[in-house]
């Protein structure tokens, strides 16, 4: 069994956190929270060392619930409680590779009827998807000088939409939600997006998704206290392949990196979850080739009550070359923490 | 409460959704606190008397009095004012303005209202596409289908009139040119981006008002839209006034004594039709009693055993047992004959033709030859029409200037990015609520005020304005909330079982990638609405038709004119606009 080390304890939210979004191209960490601000955190991949750098005070109205990163790093996107998603660029991102400079907001994406509860950018990042309590998923264009375009709204969910998660590679955007189900929307090559198929298992809420590294695996956390991974059995139909009975409590977040697994050949990389039991949990997942194809899972490390007795709300894998054993957490008591996972004997 | 069987709310896609929370709030009054006797022991039940009245009563019988409930109430105007809940806003509107409430009013002998009947050409398209689909070789017209239900609606039903809402539409849509000649020439004497607060008579673009469903989502979600939005009255509310006031008059009858009924094909007409604005407080009436959609009619229709399919279907072919007519025919034969230009057709656009009336009165009445350039901006849904003067003589310029820049855009989707462009273009904060508050000092508005300036900066050194139409504001919008406009309406009929061919074509396309489930069915309803588009154009060759129309509407525009006060002549042809304050963002219930 491994272990997971604290590496930063990063306090300063005045009220809980919601996420952690690790940019993908400057070593910055950002999280936000019900206290309507965004944090900054600079770090070093040598020293593992975390400073905080700037706080974004937003401006919005109500509770930050998600943060997402363009892949470029230049952009941040934050989805709000006031139903708004806001649009954060520097002026002079060369001289700042740190972010510590001002946080602009460049433009204001209204059109949910109440609060937006993910925002994520596709892989290109010409794509913004965003979700709501009003059940819609949006899918808008970045266009250049902020403009954005809506391109689509999907309106099939049943109840509120808690998540949004974008394929690794393709434009296929999945979305979680209240209604227990999974919907999986591509774009009609000549008309609009749409929902093409409907991944049903769960018995409750679909609280956070994560696409394998290479996106022919999805993962689903949920508050009937399951991960449910999905395969990927033709183009456009998933299945599930493995159910596992993960936590005490609802799952809120799961995220799956490539990590540093131990087996080589069909190594899927690690999973990591948590949620309302406060525990983190490391999954390494393995593919088994044999007549009937299906996914080995092995708990490879825990660690109960890692924001005290507070829910953990969010969980993500540093996607820094290097420091694919880094995840940080956020949780109710609005501390960020960043942990890695060290190998046992 | 029996539901009507024609009220589906599934298949909405692209459509407008409602939220979850009812916003009706909980009436405040100041009256005496009655005096609590024993806190602890304040158990009480509810009882019900013989008139259906609710008394609060003490449980333990001491006193048997009771308290009289009020009872609470959420008129349809609340329902307007809020999409909270569509399950209670529908079922109101149900009970007002179904097809039951019309047969129960027609059946009723004692209401003595003369019934009116007014059908939309959308409606009609739809019956024509779904009635001819049985029939390949004879394509139904919409004429003729209007011919069968006039039919059905006089010997059947015993309307005294039927009309369709063509005329009407051919006022509306002089009025709504005319509105926009008025605000582009209040527009051009203020000057272009002065950065002054503008009143709605001045304000470019203009945005059509036809469709009940953007004129909600506008009041409610963008109020800082509203000034750009044309007052002119849609063709089913100058139709209400044509019916009520006009032929009123001919008549010789009162507002309230007709009753008059339209065929829409779309469920937000019911609410048009219920806006204070539609309401005439002096004689208690609506200028439209009771909207049915398209699929409403038909039910009746089946419900009669009334066959559209049979050219010569007459009132005694019917085996039902309800074949006499609810209205004595003889009484409805008394009236005199009105006689209205019968499905004078507006070619451009199948949902009303606005913006194709706008190009054809700017192409005629310039001094100079002007070319129109079509653009489409992501499908045909969203296209661009740009009007410039031809080949100048006196200039080398290859093209020449541009003096109209308008659109054409359907569907929820395109609407958020037309009143994204609008905002931007106009400088007015898009959103209300929750987002003016992100120009709080320090907050979001901030920067976003910032960029924007360089943004116009940059506008200005750049090319040059008007040149190729490019930079041009636009100055005049068609919006629609439903893709592909009103012909293919929330309440339009939906496509027949075993039609096929649409799916199995499209679905070709995707031969070489494997089928994707879901698809076709989506899909299918796309061919469907091509095929009602088909149908709406079918048999509209009269040329003469529509300058016959304007002399007898030049005629009852100006007879109402006359007929009517100083105060009242505004309210004939054009409406106001509100925005719908809701607080429930947020408020509501959270998980």
């Amino acid at each position: 069994m491994n272990s997971v080390s604290l590496v930063a304890e990063l306090p300063g939210h005045d009220d809980r956190a919601w996420a952690v979004a690790w940019n993908p191209s400057r070593p910055i960490l950002a999280s936000c929270s019900a206290d309507k601000s965004v944090r900054l955190y600079s770090y070093s991949s040598s020293a593992l060392k975390f400073d905080h750098v700037t706080t974004i005070p937003t401006g919005h109205a109500k509770t930050v619930r998600s943060i997402a990163w363009s892949p470029s790093g230049k952009t941040l996107a934050t989805g709000s409680f006031d139903s708004n998603i806001g649009i954060w660029e520097q002026e002079n991102v060369g001289e700042d590779e740190l972010g510590a400079g001002e946080w602009e907001c460049m433009t204001i994406l209204e059109g949910h009827e109440t609060e937006c509860k993910g925002v994520a950018y596709s892989s290109t990042g010409t794509l913004l998807a965003s979700c709501s309590r009003d059940k819609t998923v949006w899918v808008w264009e970045v266009h250049p000088d902020a403009d954005f375009e809506c391109l689509g709204v999907m309106m099939e969910h049943s109840q509120d939409v808690k998540c949004v998660a974008w394929h690794p590679s393709e434009e296929i955007l999945a979305s979680g939600s209240y209604d227990d189900t999974i919907k999986l929307h591509i774009d009609d090559p000549t008309e609009d997006w749409y929902c093409f198929t409907t991944l049903i298992g769960h018995t409750s809420t679909v609280w956070s998704l994560a696409w394998s590294p290479k996106g022919s695996y999805l993962a689903s956390a949920s508050d009937d206290k399951t991960v449910r991974i999905w395969r990927r059995t033709e183009q456009y139909k998933w299945e599930t392949v493995l159910t596992i009975n993960a936590h005490d409590r609802t799952i809120y977040a799961v995220s799956w990196s490539k990590g540093r697994p131990k087996s080589g050949a069909g190594g899927l990389g690690w999973l990591a979850t948590a949620g309302g039991d406060g525990s983190i949990k490391i999954w390494e997942l393995t593919e088994e080739t044999g007549s009937e194809p299906s996914i080995a899972h092995c708990l490879i490390a825990v660690l109960p009550s890692a924001h005290g007795v507070h829910d953990v709300n969010a969980i993500s894998w540093c996607p820094r070359e290097g420091m694919e054993d880094v995840f940080a957490t956020t949780g109710d008591d609005g501390v960020t923490k960043v942990w890695r996972v060290v190998p046992g004997e | 409460m029996a539901f009507s069987g024609a009220l589906t709310l599934t298949d909405l896609n692209d459509f407008i959704t409602p939220s979850q929370a009812c916003i009706k709030p909980v009436e405040q009054t100041n009256k005496p606190v009655q005096q609590e006797k024993d806190a602890g022991a304040a158990a009480t039940e509810i009882h019900i008397d013989g008139s259906g009245t609710y008394y609060e009563v003490a449980q333990d019988g001491g006193d048997m009095t009771g308290r009289k409930l009020e009872q609470a109430q959420i008129s349809l105007n609340d329902c307007l004012a809020c999409s909270g809940c569509i399950t209670s806003a529908e079922s109101v509107l149900i009970t007002l303005q179904s097809h039951v409430e019309v047969l129960s009013v027609l059946s009723n002998p004692t209401d003595e209202r003369i019934p009116i009947i007014s059908i939309a050409p959308q409606s009609l398209a739809s019956l024509a596409a779904a009635y001819s689909q049985h029939n390949s070789s004879e394509l139904l017209t919409p004429r003729e289908i209007f011919r069968r239900i006039r039919t059905f609606c006089t010997s059947i039903l015993g309307f005294a009139y039927v009309f369709d809402t063509n005329f009407a539409r051919h006022i509306s849509l002089n009025e709504h040119v005319k509105e926009f000649i008025e605000r582009r020439e209040q527009h051009l004497a203020k000057g272009d981006d002065d950065g002054l607060p503008r009143s709605p008579s001045e304000t470019l673009p203009m945005l059509a008002s036809a469709c009940p469903g953007w004129i909600c989502y506008a009041e409610k979600a963008h109020p800082e839209m509203l000034p750009f939005i044309a007052r002119t009255k849609s063709p089913q509310q100058v139709m209400g006034t044509l019916v009520k006031k006009w032929i009123g008059r001919r008549l010789g009858k009162q507002p309230n004594e007709i009753y008059h009924v339209s065929v829409m094909p779309c469920y937000d007409k019911k609410l048009e039709a219920s806006r204070q604005d539609f309401f005439d407080d002096i004689f208690q009436t609506r200028d439209v009693d009771c909207v049915v959609t398209t699929g409403e009619l038909e039910l009746m229709m089946k419900e009669f055993g009334w066959d559209l399919k049979t050219s010569s279907q007459s009132p005694s072919d019917l085996t039902t047992s309800r074949s006499i007519p609810l209205k004595d025919l003889t009484s409805a034969r008394r009236h005199p004959g009105i006689d209205l230009p019968e499905l004078v057709t507006h070619s451009g656009t199948s949902s009303g033709s606005y913006l194709p009336s706008i190009l054809r009165h700017l192409t005629e009445t310039s001094p100079v030859p002007l070319m129109l350039s079509v653009k489409t901006v992501r499908n045909s849904d969203y296209e661009e029409y740009v009007l410039r003067e031809s080949a100048p003589s006196s200039s080398g310029d290859a093209v020449g200037k541009v003096i109209f820049k308008g659109a054409k855009c359907y569907g929820f989707r395109n609407l958020q990015n037309v009143v994204r462009k609008v905002g931007r273009e106009r400088g007015v904060r898009v959103g209300s609520g929750a987002a003016g508050r992100l120009g709080a000092p320090g907050g979001a508005g901030k920067g976003v005020r910032r960029l924007r300036a360089v943004r116009k900066g940059q506008g200005g050194e750049g090319g040059a304005p008007g040149g190729d139409g490019e930079e041009r504001k636009y100055d005049y919008v068609e919006v629609m909330a439903c893709p592909g406009g009103c012909v293919n309406g929330g309440g339009q009929l939906k496509p027949p079982d075993g039609t096929s061919l649409d799916a199995e074509g499209y679905q070709r396309d995707w031969d070489g990638e494997g089928a994707i489930p879901s698809a076709s069915a989506k899909w299918g309803d796309k061919g469907w609405t091509k095929k009602v588009e088909e149908a709406y154009w079918r048999d509209t060759g009269r040329v003469d038709a529509e300058r016959s129309a304007d002399q007898v509407a030049d005629g009852i525009v100006e007879e109402l004119w006359e007929a009517y006060g100083d105060s009242e002549k505004k309210g004939l042809f054009r409406t106001e606009y509100r925005a719908v304050e809701s607080d429930v963002v947020g408020l509501a219930v959270k998980w």
